[in-house]
């Protein structure tokens, strides 16, 4: 948001752009090349602390699982939790080292894209990695990776906190099947179904724990802005599966440094601006 | 070690006990969870509570409109579940309340007549050890998201608990000879008001009561919504929720806002 | 989407000498222009239809069953059967394949396409082009690529005419102003592609389909997990190399709100073909940075 002191900042603004435009004229520049997916907002958030985006990278992985997984049984389907951990895994691994590559120092920004089949797990990762102006490299292990927009990113910074990666834990389970008996017996009756309620509960619970464990092994305080995923896989609705991920996160300095925002009231009208769409 | 409560499941013990011992989890957007701290408020952990209810079939008669109040039972029921799961977990961690409380319905293919009710959100503590918890004793809840609690707080008001009511309402079918004697006009149908009317005066009502239960003067942010679930057009639920608050403070921090007109879209 | 005739060069100078300008600028994104001191001055496009050779052959090629042995020079990894039994649908053999003539066919396409377009600018005497948007389409499924790219000349106020191609970006409104602000001048806009063939090996196969504790899979001694490594090998690929040709473009400068779009094709089982587009704006820094003071942070109340 900018607020503008009216005619004067008009006149600088367009100096400025006819002071650009000049410029190409000149030699280009034999800077290192950056690329990046931040907006220009971003762009400047990160600045504001003194910190650049690098290049864009990503990682990928996909995990076979065995055949016939999805056939009902009983419990939670360890197959499956297990290769959706080893996905994301190794999808990490791989993005920490192209951050490392290109000299980051963590990656921000990060679109998760995870995708069950009946036959594999497949996880993508997609950022922009930063890293202090003028920073050196340093090692792949020591790269965060967080899905927080580079906003949040620098909220957190400024307020004392520093990211330490992305924590994330999964479970899959089966449906219990109900016995004729108790079906019959449940009919017409508003009762409570303790084993269904009891596997559900389970099976989220475990994806939460397990992300937590991600979360410990990180030495971090804590995990925020944790997104929670459910239902039923589209390929076989008995099989249900829980999905969770966050930004592991640690106070750095001693105390949370606190923000104290100003109350405001917006006088924009929120109606919707007429716009020519002559293109489309 | 743990002490996890009777109802929750084995599985909660082992996440909790972790919770405890210092980390943290929020589904609390990061602007939340600075805001969450500058009133003093710091994020415990993720709470959750569910219940897999069925909800079965009550008789009804095609003409009549009424509540059905069976059904209307099991609907509060299952949610109440879900909630006092929730609040339990939060208990659990010492908490002194829930913020950001999230109440869903999940249907499954295989559940005919049966309905997961789960209800979310991010148990907190105030850090200055002092309780904040409710009249009786148990962590508040409340759907506030974090501006909302930060602007609550400002007023000098605390939250007391998510309050809700509920009714299951059955609307008469209009007969044939009904039907054709008002085709074509323009014209108020009295079966339909009165039912809606009837049943929103009952939702509204019920959450009310919740609200004094707990000793609260007044309720925000109440909304009212209306399901169907899986019982077809005729039947539907309205559900009145809102979050119960008491003014603990005569202190109003509540600064006089700065106007701003915002130059990007 | 254009679904006329391509314009003729004639009509189009008919159009742009007319006098009066059009553009696909919002309102507020023309208040923009006007306060950088940018003034609009017509809508400019480029259109290009291309033929990719491959595909010609009534797709042939791309659905054969015996793969293409890679050529071009590109990138061409193999897999081998680690499986001692051979028989008829056994796949004993598979291969990656970078294809080139798609990525050729493609980069020539956008090129003449942006071209046209910077072309109808220049006759207008603008300085610059913003708000592009570019789409390709494929028509029908003879293997005919349309490339369609269009945007806002601007010509930009008490400067000079222009001597050289006009600049380009993306970008238009108060993001443009921005990154003005910010101390960035745009270059061009930047478009890259890659295009990977997977050809599955029996391992790749056995993966896909969801492995099973056969005597098969037994024998393999690729790993001991069950990553499906022929494809992330591919996908990894296909996004190293579209950034490393988006880089090639940029001669030192930086590219900026880069949009990295994948799209994979399956012809069959394990056979798979992995399009990378990849977008973006080149700038080109032109003040020294001055860092901003951390932004206030705001509650609305609504």
């Amino acid at each position: 948001m900018t607020t503008h002191d009216g005619a004067k900042d008009t006149i600088d603004a367009k100096a400025q752009v006819r002071r650009a435009v000049a410029s190409l004229a000149e030699k280009t520049s034999n800077a290192e090349s950056t690329t990046s997916d931040l907006s220009i907002d971003e762009e400047l958030n990160l600045h504001s602390i003194g910190w650049e985006p690098v290049e864009l990278v990503s990682g990928v992985s996909l995990f076979s699982t065995p055949a016939g997984l999805w056939n009902w049984g009983e419990g939670e389907i360890a197959s499956a939790s297990e290769a959706h951990a080893q996905a994301f895994k190794f999808a990490i691994q791989r993005i920490h080292k192209e951050a490392a590559d290109a000299g980051g120092h963590g990656v921000v920004g990060v679109h998760v894209e995870r995708r069950v089949y009946s036959t594999h797990i497949e996880v993508t990762l997609l950022g922009t990695a930063v890293r202090p102006v003028g920073a050196g490299r340093v090692e792949s292990s020591d790269v965060f990776v967080s899905d927080l927009s580079a906003r949040d990113f620098t909220m957190l910074m400024v307020a004392g906190w520093e990211p330490l990666g992305l924590a994330t834990g999964a479970s899959f389970v089966y449906a219990p099947r109900r016995t004729m008996g108790a079906a019959l017996q449940q009919q017409g009756q508003n009762v409570e179904l303790k084993n269904y309620t009891e596997a559900m509960y389970s099976s989220r619970e475990s994806a939460m724990e397990r992300m937590q464990r991600v979360a410990l092994d990180l030495k971090g305080t804590g995990v925020v802005g944790v997104k929670v995923v459910e239902g039923p896989m589209s390929f076989a609705t008995h099989a249900v599966g829980f999905a969770a991920w966050g930004t592991v996160v640690r106070l750095v300095k001693d105390a949370h440094h606190f923000v104290r925002p100003t109350m405001v009231v917006s006088l924009n009208d929120l109606g919707v601006a007429f716009d020519a769409q002559s293109l489309h | 070690m743990s002490d996890v409560a009777n109802d929750l499941p084995q599985a909660t013990g082992k996440r909790l006990e972790e919770l405890e011992k210092g980390l943290f989890t929020s589904d609390l957007s990061v602007n939340e969870f600075l805001l969450i701290k500058e009133v003093g408020f710091h994020p415990v952990g993720f709470v959750m509570g569910s219940s897999i209810y069925h909800t079965g079939i009550q008789t009804r008669k095609w003409g009549q409109s009424l509540e059905l109040t069976k059904l209307t039972e099991a609907m509060y029921n299952a949610r109440e579940l879900a909630m006092t799961r929730m609040e339990e977990e939060a208990s659990e961690l010492g908490a002194d309340g829930v913020v950001g409380v999230r109440l869903d319905v999940n249907y499954y293919e295989w559940g005919k007549d049966a309905a997961e009710f789960i209800a979310v959100g991010t148990a907190v503590k105030a850090e200055d050890g002092v309780s904040r918890r409710n009249q009786l004793g148990k962590p508040f809840t409340s759907d506030l998201s974090g501006q909302d609690f930060w602007t609550l707080l400002q007023t000098g008001y605390f939250p007391q608990g998510l309050v809700m009511g509920t009714c299951v309402y059955h609307i008469a079918h209009r007969g044939l000879g009904q039907t054709l004697g008002t085709t074509g006009q323009n014209v108020e149908l009295p079966n339909f008001t009165q039912a809606l009317y009837e049943a929103r005066e009952l939702a509204m009502t019920r959450m009310q009561d919740e609200a004094t239960q707990l000793g609260a003067t007044g309720i925000v942010g109440v909304r009212l919504e209306e399901k169907s679930h899986q019982w077809g057009s005729h039947t539907i639920e309205f559900l009145s929720l809102g979050t119960a608050v008491l003014k603990t403070s005569n202190e109003v921090t509540l600064a006089k806002p700065t106007t701003i007109i915002t130059l990007d879209n | 989407m254009s679904e006329g005739p391509h314009d003729l060069p004639e009509a189009a100078e008919r159009r742009l000498t007319s006098g009066a300008f059009s553009s696909g600028l919002s309102v507020s994104d023309f208040s923009a222009c006007l306060e950088m001191g940018l003034e609009p001055v017509g809508l400019v496009q480029g259109f290009c239809a291309m033929h990719q050779g491959a595909y010609a052959m009534g797709g042939a090629l791309s659905r054969s069953l015996s793969p293409y042995g890679g050529s071009g020079g590109g990138y061409v990894q193999n897999y081998q059967c680690p499986h001692g039994m051979i028989s008829t649908e056994h796949r004993a053999w598979g291969q990656n394949y970078e294809q080139t003539w798609v990525q050729d066919a493609w980069n020539q396409g956008f090129t003449s396409a942006y071209g046209r377009m910077l072309e109808e600018a220049a006759t207008l005497g603008a300085h610059g082009v913003v708000g592009v948007i570019d789409s390709e389409t494929p028509l029908g499924d003879v293997g005919v690529i349309e490339f369609h790219v269009r945007g806002t000349a601007v010509k930009v106020l008490d400067t000079p005419a222009p001597t050289s191609s006009p600049w380009s970006t993306y970008l238009a409104g108060q993001r443009l102003a921005k990154v003005f602000e910010a101390g960035y001048a745009p270059v061009s806009i930047v478009a890259a592609v890659s295009s990977v063939r997977v050809w599955a090996y029996c391992v790749t196969e056995y993966l896909m389909e969801g492995f099973s504790g056969s005597m098969w899979t037994n024998a393999i001694n690729v790993s001991s997990s069950y990553e499906i490594e022929q494809i992330v090998t591919a996908q990894t690929w296909s996004r190293q190399r579209v950034r490393s040709s988006a880089r090639a473009q940029l001669h030192g400068d930086a590219l900026h709100g880069a949009d990295l779009r994948l799209v994979e094709r399956e012809f069959e089982k394990g056979d798979l073909e992995i399009e990378a587009v990849l977008r973006g704006n080149r700038i080109r820094r032109f003040k020294d940075f001055d860092p901003l003071p951390v932004p206030q942070p705001t509650v609305r109340l609504s």
